[in-house]
């Protein structure tokens, strides 16, 4: 059986497009992540799916069948929304036996789905309880629970864990990646936060100015990206992009000269690139640091400096104006201030073209 | 203040007693209506002051009860008063449920349309009105009656508001859960309404009890009369034929049901009248 098919989807509200020829394939157990920032169309996409919007032109296919032209409820489709949307004047129990009520489901099957649902998410206390008396967390697991016990083809997460604080959040998140073992659907989950898009799905959707910018696995949307809007999307803190120009190809690898002077030997393919075409050098934190005094780096100012206990980002800035992360292990001694010399592991750059594309470093021999 | 009441809850003495005052005088007529419906008509024709002193009597309630109308009245009030009732919320629900949420062609200038009911006052179409129920032969019948209560803007666009302030999530969680559109409106939209249907309910009972002047025009039989008509009929021949005291103990009687009613919906009209009714 085949999973959920877009093809070709687009949507504009009046003037403005929202959605641009979107067309992505995903597997029936799996679990995707629309990864995007406000705007970029990720939650119009959801709801195209669900059935809450419809779409101008394109097509939805799950499980085979079209379903573009179905109500909501016909599609096999369960939705956790943002702030749960459960029914305020109906018990737990009456919540989630809405659904499976209004398809006829014989009541004993309901009494049976509901108790299973209840024992997975461990609510079965709270089950004669109104919503209202519940916790933002217990909420959040009816909300799921009522999801659950529709059994559907395709469960849809709009920014599940966004109303949880800190501790909760991570505890749902482990819960979240359990119920994709338990459940035989696909799951879509809506989220602007990477770090839960990184750890839960199987594949990474980035969405950005309407269209999908990679589809890929969370290694390869972060060693790989493919343009310079999902280099700097993806990875926190963000990759630093250095504006240089390509001054030859040795050896078949790009060489660039810095807006700042420095050259960098990079590992990328130098093929396709043109002499003296200006380019983006970008760096991820932990391809920079700080290289000891008189060893020749490239000379940084530090600006921000972020202790996280095992590791220390240091933000700095070059002399040509640009940000640099760089990255040092345990409790780093220098503060704001500080000038500091930065080493760079050209090898471990990416490149892109002033139109975007991404050139990789290839692995050396 | 940690270990004493919030200040709002304690009152100093000087307060307690301008608002003991004020009660005061707000009961006194309430009182002396019970006093003398409980005197005998004689007794008040010689002296209303023997008001406060025994023999007290329970006759002029036994009198409304043998041959007046009383009773006919206060069937009346009830029939016209649910009657508008009922017919207000199901109509203003619906209407409401329908500029809130439905989306169709001139939806924004009907509502403007019924909003400007609200700028009509009764005076100006009560003539026509009159014109019309009398050419439909609606006078001296219920639905003359209760008919033009239901046209009332405010109902509609009170309701209206209310459905605004309800979460679109939760209709689109019923979608998906596969209910229909009167599924969604019948088992989860309206029960949230619960509070605005009380608020709205008891107000509309309450000014349908109130009602003189449309029924004073309406209804030209005494078998139509509501109470506050036929009360102020049976004023004209006070003192002649039935007397103080048995005019006091219907107007007793005829706020039974009102009574009833204030003290059942007690929390939905203080909230109501606190303007909080709408969250």
């Amino acid at each position: 059986m085949s999973g959920l098919e877009l093809i070709d989807v687009s949507k504009s509200y009046g003037a403005t497009r929202v959605l641009d020829g979107v067309s992505l394939s995903i597997a029936p157990r799996e679990f995707i992540a629309f990864l995007g920032p406000s705007g970029s169309g990720k939650s119009t996409l959801l709801r195209i799916i669900a059935g809450l919007e419809t779409l101008d032109s394109g097509e939805v296919h799950l499980g085979g069948q079209r379903i573009d032209g179905l109500a909501p409820g016909a599609r096999g489709i369960a939705m956790v929304f943002q702030h749960y949307a459960l029914y305020p004047h109906m018990t737990v129990r009456e919540n989630m036996a809405f659904g499976l009520i209004n398809a006829k489901v014989p009541k004993d099957e309901i009494a049976s789905r509901i108790a299973q649902a209840a024992d997975i998410l461990e609510i079965g206390s709270q089950l004669d309880k109104k919503p209202g008396q519940m916790s933002g967390g217990q909420r959040q697991r009816v909300a799921i629970g009522r999801a659950i016990v529709k059994q559907p083809r395709l469960f849809l997460l709009d920014e599940p864990l966004s109303n949880l604080d800190a501790a909760l959040r991570s505890r749902t998140r482990v819960e979240l990646a359990q119920l994709r073992n338990r459940v035989d659907a696909a799951l879509i989950m809506v989220t602007h936060d990477q770090a839960e898009a990184m750890t839960l799905a199987d594949r990474i959707v980035v969405m950005n100015d309407r269209r999908i910018q990679q589809v890929g696995t969370p290694a390869e949307v972060y060693a790989r990206p493919a343009n310079a809007f999902v280099a700097r999307f993806v990875g926190s803190p963000a990759m630093a992009m250095l504006a240089g120009r390509v001054i030859s190809g040795e050896s078949g690898r790009l060489r660039v000269r810095l807006a700042g002077g420095a050259e960098l030997q990079t590992a990328v393919a130098a093929a396709g690139i043109a002499a003296d075409a200006p380019v983006e050098v970008g760096l991820r934190p932990e391809h920079v640091t700080l290289a000891p005094p008189g060893s020749g780096g490239i000379a940084a100012t530090v600006e921000l400096v972020e202790r996280l206990g095992d590791r220390t980002f240091i933000y700095t800035r070059l002399a040509e104006g640009s940000e640099v992360i760089a990255c040092a292990p345990g409790f780093s001694e220098v503060r704001p201030g500080d000038e500091v010399l930065l080493a760079i592991d050209a090898a471990a750059a990416h490149v892109f073209s002033a139109d975007g594309t991404a050139h990789h470093p290839e692995a050396s021999a | 203040m940690s270990e004493t009441a919030p200040s709002s809850q304690r009152l100093s003495p000087l307060v307690t007693v301008l608002l003991l005052i004020g009660a005061g005088i707000m009961l006194m007529p309430m009182l002396w209506t019970l006093l003398l419906s409980f005197k005998s008509n004689a007794a008040l024709m010689a002296d209303s002051g023997s008001a406060f002193m025994p023999p007290w009597t329970l006759e002029n309630y036994a009198a409304i009860f043998q041959g007046s109308l009383t009773t006919r009245w206060l069937i009346n009030s009830l029939i016209v008063s649910t009657g508008s009732t009922i017919g207000v919320l199901v109509l203003s629900s619906l209407a409401g449920y329908g500029f809130a949420r439905l989306d169709f062609p001139f939806r924004r200038t009907l509502f403007v349309i019924v909003l400007l009911g609200l700028a009509v006052p009764e005076q100006a179409v009560i003539l026509p009105r009159h014109q019309l129920f009398a050419m439909l032969g609606l006078h001296n019948s219920y639905p003359g009656l209760i008919l033009p209560s239901l046209t009332g803007a405010f109902g509609v666009f009170f309701m209206t508001q209310y459905f605004r302030a309800i979460p679109p999530e939760l209709d689109e969680a019923a979608l998906l859960d596969g209910a229909s559109r009167l599924t969604l409106f019948w088992k989860v939209l309206l029960p949230l309404t619960w509070p605005a249907q009380a608020t709205l309910g008891v107000f509309t009972f309450l000014g349908s009890w109130n009602d003189y002047w449309w029924p004073l025009i309406s209804a030209t039989t005494s078998d139509y009369f509501t109470l506050t008509v036929g009360l102020a009929s049976a004023q004209m021949n006070y003192a002649q034929t039935s007397g103080l005291g048995f005019l006091m103990a219907q107007a007793v009687f005829a706020s039974i049901p009102i009574l009833v009613v204030y003290i059942a919906f007690q929390k939905q009209i203080v909230r109501a009248m606190a303007g909080t009714a709408v969250r």
